[in-house]
């Protein structure tokens, strides 16, 4: 297995003093392709939020380590700082803040040096038509008035101009047609490469066709309860989580 | 092991902003002070003084009269401290006005070079400039080609003695002394100020600017401010306006006065950033007819109390008007700020966009009247106003009246109150960017569709007084 | 004119001149108000239809304990020569819901002062008003939403449309007291404007001092949508009917809360009527 660079272990927190996770231990290498699936409710998003330093969800046990460092008691964007990356399942409008604005700042705070304009833009300008978004998407405010699709084509516009180490993607595929679906896993099988490692919650096998995917972890009521190769994907998929669930009650 | 939430654990306010540049105060260089308070005599010195023709003593006698007339309103923010008798209402600057910066007093002139005023004229950024100090204008210019066209950009007392006609025939039409109280107290004492007058068909390319100092302590300034727009012509007004802070009340009550003719448009941006010891009281009304557009971009950032709503009457068919503000109400400031429409022709139209922000116990108010007359079918006015609150101590609250006749009218107002959210702060977060600059950002982006309208150097000062503003407060 | 007092006050002022800051009713008006007082004990539910037929002064005193729930239904049909005030006062309690649904459609004048103090934590204030104006009707309400306890939620709801030379001030404030941290506040008004001789005042208050909250409002006031006339008229309504469809839909979403059956039959033919005279 590849050197280690997010490690979870017995993870517990929730929000206002509900549980929702319950001891939760995940490890991604360098380098490689995790999922996650779970039905509705099973704690997927809150993970994802944790993991980025959501200030809403609380952890009282357990430990997150990434590239060997503890990151448990690290602020999101010194998170951020340190190559972690959320695609977000419900992005935030930020009326007033133009996308290349966005991504420039972000781009500046993350490698703590001047961003110059011209070859920004240069790449700014290549990678949004790769992700076959027009140009006049640059100036205009973070989100506000997009479509579900075009929303999505700027997270990961985000993550293709930041190139952090691990990219976490929420859902990223969900609510898109066919072809955005299409745009949007060219895009992640373009970020991930030897060095970066992608986790990914889906419901749908599409965006993974262009990915070699590593391990697949089941998450149910706060807790993987099953974890196996790309094979497991097609066999949820087939059978879906019912007799997981059966399994458990009877455990 | 609880995260750490992003709510602030030491708040520092900023007592003040940072305001060297406004506040740095010159000595007292007046050759004349009236005495404080209002009476009859003062009122006469006043006039004598500024050689008014006989009309114009009698318009300030007859002002005087309402004004004692008057009570004070029974709405806005308390003026209670607003003592006249404390206020001298007349301090002439030892300068005569001139229309070369090396024959300005030295000090003054400095005043004036540190808030950048001739080197943006210098630059050809302004076509014409008017810098007033205490109750006189002290520089007033205009470049030689829009003389050519028949502009004319002057100092209201050379206008009354120049073009005393035009003056007779608009001066104090559109805001009567008896308006309110503050109006009939700038008819009587009103001194300095600007008067534009743009003939038919010109069209005035560069912004003329007009900055309005006040230095004295325990002094008011009143000045009068009247532009004509002509048929078909077009002009952009920039005045801008600041005083060093003293721990005594300083009154403003200016007036402005814009005749918008048919086709004609006319933008008017002001920068207010009076000291916090200011009363400022100040009138603004706009008379549009036929096809003709007033543009209103009004930054509020200074001064203790401000009651400013500046009024658009939409006297003539199609006639336009767009009203861009933003307030910024912090500590010891009460600032009640909007607009007011009134439609009283067809098919004329509006559009009001504001952003307040109140912080460190400031309050906001946004205060609107738009009113549709009988006279007006097809009106049509869209208001947006949103406000942001950075902190539980401030207060926010939006009250705007919408008075409609007839059935062909078209009016829709939409209003929201409310703090950055922590999800958007999470998002931003996520992406590198630190807590404080996250909520910058927010703020900046939040002001930014009224900052694309200011004009440059404006703009920047705005962002700065925000950076300013939220530095070491958020924790 | 008649002499005229005041009957209730906006609770903030603003310029004389647009004439909103007090409503005020005609001096020589009977003194004699009917009060009724109603009382939802905790962990209740509970439904009160009024329908007021007769002019004069009313005033409700509603008190609704902690988890508590009133729907209160308040129908004002007084033949359209008297004269018509109604003063309801309500406490929130912790918890608890506060359903209002009502109906200013007769009297000849109405004045009316809605007060609602959400002082409880988790209380909820859901408050959907219909009014109707014509032949030279004022209408003049004040609706005051107070959010005192945190996490509050207050919905105010209002529909109305104008004929004749009718007259109408609708004031609706919501006000975020401080300590109101985590509550929304939602206030619309649409009003249609059916006749060249009708004045209509609309002023949508918020106030607040507190900054944990969100605060919405919107109003929109005019003609109706030419486009959804159209559509109607393309199915062959004339402008009269297809202009009567466009108001009841309008309405609809307020009556369909009146439970009785029976009054919301009467309500909408009285409208009907009404509307097709007008």
């Amino acid at each position: 297995m590849a050197e280690n660079l997010l490690e979870i272990k017995d993870l517990h927190a929730g929000v206002e003093g509900k549980e929702i996770l319950k001891g939760l231990s995940l490890s991604v290498g360098k380098g490689e392709v995790h999922v996650i699936l779970g039905p509705n409710g099973s704690g997927k998003s809150t993970l994802m939020n944790i993991i980025m330093g959501h200030s809403k969800y609380e952890v009282t046990s357990g430990t997150m380590s990434f590239e060997g460092e503890d990151i448990t008691g690290l602020k999101t964007f010194e998170r951020a700082r340190k190559g972690l990356f959320l695609s977000f399942q419900t992005p935030e409008e930020i009326p007033g803040i133009t996308v290349e604005n966005m991504i420039r700042t972000s781009k500046q705070a993350i490698s703590g040096e001047r961003v110059k304009i011209v070859p920004f833009r240069r790449q700014l300008k290549a990678t949004m038509e790769e992700l076959k978004m027009k140009p006049e998407y640059a100036e205009r405010y973070m989100n506000v008035g997009f479509s579900g699709g075009e929303k999505k084509r700027t997270e990961i516009l985000q993550l293709l101009m930041l190139n952090p180490k691990l990219a976490l993607l929420d859902e990223t595929d969900s609510g898109l047609d066919v072809d955005a679906v299409q745009i949007v896993s060219e895009g992640v099988a373009k970020f991930h490469n030897e060095d970066n490692s992608c986790l990914i919650i889906t419901h749908n096998t599409r965006i993974l066709e262009k990915l070699k995917v590593d391990r697949v972890h089941v998450l149910i009521n706060g807790e993987i309860v099953e974890e196996g190769g790309p094979e497991l994907i097609d066999d949820i998929n087939r059978r879906g989580f019912t007799h997981i669930l059966d399994a458990q009650a009877e455990k | 092991m609880a995260e750490e939430k992003f709510v602030p654990k030491k708040k520092t306010y900023v007592e003040d902003i940072e305001r060297t540049l406004y506040d740095i105060k010159d000595e007292d260089h007046s050759v004349y002070k009236t005495q404080s308070g209002l009476t009859e005599d003062i009122i006469r010195d006043i006039s004598k003084r500024k050689n008014d023709p006989q009309w114009m003593l009698d318009f300030r006698l007859k002002s005087l009269a309402v004004y004692n007339s008057l009570a004070l309103p029974t709405w806005g923010p308390d003026i209670s401290e607003l003592n006249m008798d404390d206020i001298v209402t007349y301090v002439q600057p030892d300068a005569k006005m001139t229309g070369n910066w090396q024959d300005v007093p030295a000090d003054i002139k400095n005043t004036f070079d540190r808030l950048g005023i001739p080197e943006a004229e210098q630059k050809q950024s302004l076509a014409g400039v008017g810098a007033q100090y205490d109750s006189e204008v002290v520089y007033h210019s205009i470049q030689d080609d829009l003389v050519k066209q028949g502009v004319i950009y002057t100092d209201m007392e050379t206008a009354i003695r120049e073009h005393e006609d035009v003056v007779k025939e608009y001066f104090m039409t559109l805001v009567p002394p008896k308006d309110h109280k503050f109006a009939a107290l700038h008819g009587a004492v009103w001194s300095g100020g600007s008067f534009v007058y743009v003939p038919e068909g010109v069209h005035v390319e560069i912004p003329l600017q007009s900055y309005f100092r006040l230095n004295a302590a325990g002094a008011g300034q009143f000045e009068h401010t009247l532009i004509i727009v002509e048929k078909n012509a077009s002009l952009h007004f920039i005045e801008g306006c600041s005083a060093p802070k003293y721990n005594v009340t300083n009154l403003h009550a200016g007036c402005v006065e814009l005749f918008v003719k048919e086709g004609a448009r006319l933008r008017y941006s002001t920068i207010e950033n009076w000291s916090r010891n200011m009363m400022n009281l100040n009138t603004k009304r706009a008379l549009v007819e036929k096809d003709g557009i007033i543009e209103w971009v009004s930054g509020s950032f200074g001064s203790h109390v401000s009651c400013l709503y500046p009024c658009s009457i939409l006297h003539g068919e199609n006639a336009r008007c767009e009203f861009t503000g933003v307030t910024f109400a912090s500590k010891g400031q009460n600032l009640d700020t909007g607009a007011s429409v009134i439609h009283a022709a067809p098919h004329t139209s509006a559009n009001i966009n504001t952003r307040t922000i109140s912080k460190a116990g400031g309050m906001a108010t946004y205060r609107s009247a738009v009113k549709v007359t009988r006279r007006a079918p097809f009106a049509k006015c869209s208001v947006n106003c949103e406000s942001l609150m950075l902190d539980n101590a401030s207060r926010s609250d939006t009250l705007p009246v919408m008075d409609i006749e007839g059935d062909e009218a078209d009016i829709g107002h939409e209003a929201k109150i409310g703090r950055i959210s922590d999800e958007a702060i999470f998002y931003l977060t996520s992406r590198g960017i630190d807590e404080d600059e996250a909520r910058a950002m927010i703020v900046r982006g939040f002001v930014e569709p009224i900052a694309k309208e200011l004009p440059l150097e404006y703009a920047v000062e705005m962002n700065n007084l925000v950076n300013i503003e939220l530095e070491g407060t958020m924790g | 004119m008649a002499e005229l007092k005041t009957f209730s006050r906006i609770p903030m002022r603003t310029w004389r001149w647009l004439g909103v800051n007090e409503s005020r009713i005609p001096a020589d008006i009977n003194e004699h108000v009917k009060t009724q007082k109603i009382l939802v004990e905790a962990g209740k539910e509970d439904e009160v239809v009024l329908t007021q037929r007769e002019g004069g002064q009313y005033e409700l005193q509603v008190h609704i304990e902690e988890g508590a729930k009133l729907h209160l239904v308040n129908a004002q049909l007084v033949p359209d020569d008297a004269l018509y005030t109604c003063r309801v006062k309500v406490f929130v309690g912790k918890g608890a819901t506060f359903a209002y649904t009502v109906v200013e459609a007769g009297a000849r004048h109405t004045a009316t002062e809605l007060h609602v103090d959400l002082v409880g934590d988790d209380s909820k204030a859901d408050v959907w008003g219909l009014y109707f104006g014509d032949g030279e009707s004022v209408i003049d309400l004040n609706y005051v939403i107070r959010q005192g306890g945190r996490r509050t939620d207050a919905n105010m709801q209002v529909r109305g449309a104008l004929l004749g030379k009718s007259e109408k001030i609708f004031r609706g404030t919501l006000d975020f007291l401080e300590g109101s941290k985590g509550s929304v506040g939602r206030e619309d008004e649409e009003v249609v404007l059916l006749s060249p001789n009708v004045r209509n005042r609309s002023v949508p208050i918020m106030l607040s001092h507190e900054d944990d909250v969100d605060g919405h409002h919107a109003v929109s006031v005019g003609k109706m949508d030419e486009d959804k006339l159209f559509y109607l008229m393309s199915r062959g309504l004339d402008l009269a009917e297809a202009q009567r469809l466009v108001v009841e839909a309008s309405f609809n979403p307020v009556l369909d809360r009146i439970p009785d059956a029976e009054l919301k039959a009467e309500i909408d033919t009285y409208l009907q009527r009404r509307l097709s005279n007008g």
